[in-house]
């Protein structure tokens, strides 16, 4: 249980595993779980009853809150966003939350912050510019 | 969070399925199994993408089952400390209110709730401001900070906070109607 007391996303304390994982933003996730509907779909006449909730509420979730609705934006947002120097873990909840000033991408992911990462407010600045014009011409 | 991992898993086969469809017999138990379960480490698994490798399998004496070590890919969605998230409010009373963030639940004590913000019971259950700006109720987007979590063997729940800066509600449909 120590490794649950220690864990804090906000200094990026999410174990190893997870750290080193590729996270996945939600635009992301919608498209990997609608490919996997269609396929159910295809292969079986009560695609139903091999749905569990989990994946429901998932999918539900994910088309709801995703801001980057069509698949390029999406591809093009974790494009963008992998020029800074951010881990996946950061990269995701900016991608997600889509913060609109300095202090509220600082407020989202307080780690970008931590240790001299280089990543100034200047740097930041720039990079929910080009974030929010994605988000214009998608 | 969602997260694409790989994980490991020893199934368990009956020989009646030994033939040219092993394998996907072995998948389609592996998605069955798997697939929709919870586990404190790794979180909701949502669903398989892929199987990278089956390895060779083991006889068990005495039942003639055969356990083969998988090795697959899937999405899993695990909630962090600290971690902020956007949820749907689903249920709110004078203790606080639920969300829901996909697979998972999180309650929201009135404590956690700005302090200018009342409870009013009613038909349809709310907190509100004062001058009434914000209001919460159910199927509110909100945006909120994950504080602690609890894991039980099936079910990860979660405790958060919408009393800091840049967090509360992010979209309000009744507002709207």
């Amino acid at each position: 249980m120590s490794l649950e007391e220690e864990e804090n996303a906000a200094e990026l304390k999410i174990g190893d595993e997870f750290l080193k994982a590729k996270c996945l933003m939600n635009g992301e996730v919608a498209r990997i779980l609608d490919k996997r509907l269609d396929q159910l779909q295809q292969f079986s006449d009560d695609p139903s009853n091999q749905i569990s909730q989990v994946f429901e509420k998932s999918h539900q979730y994910v088309k709801r809150f995703s801001r980057f609705k069509n698949n390029d934006a999406v591809t093009q947002v974790r494009e963008v966003l992998s020029r800074y120097q951010l881990t996946e873990f950061e990269l995701v909840v900016i991608g997600n939350l889509c913060p609109e000033t300095v202090e509220e991408a600082i407020a989202m992911v307080p780690s970008m912050k931590s240790k001299g990462r280089g990543l100034d407010d200047d740097a930041i600045e720039k990079m929910l510019h080009d974030l929010s014009l994605i988000k214009k011409f998608e | 969070m969602f997260f694409h991992i790989q994980l490991e898993r020893n199934m368990q086969l009956h020989p009646r399925h030994f033939g040219p469809h092993l394998r996907d017999k072995l998948v389609a138990k592996l998605m069955k199994d798997v697939e929709g379960t919870c586990s404190g480490r790794h979180g909701f698994v949502v669903a398989i993408t892929g199987v990278d490798d089956i390895g060779k399998g083991l006889i068990r004496e005495g039942t003639g089952f055969v356990t083969f070590p998988v090795k697959y890919q899937c999405v899993v969605f695990r909630p962090f400390k600290g971690e902020i998230l956007e949820a749907v409010v689903t249920m709110v009373n004078k203790m606080g209110f639920f969300a829901e963030a996909g697979p998972v639940q999180i309650f929201v004590s009135n404590h956690l709730i700005p302090d200018d913000m009342e409870f009013q019971s009613g038909d349809v259950p709310n907190y509100t401001t004062s001058d009434g700006s914000v209001k919460i109720q159910k199927e509110c987007e909100v945006r909120l900070k994950i504080i602690g979590t609890r894991v039980d063997a099936t079910e990860i729940f979660c405790i958060g906070t919408i009393k800091d800066d840049f967090l509360g509600v992010t979209s309000d449909p009744g507002a709207a109607a």
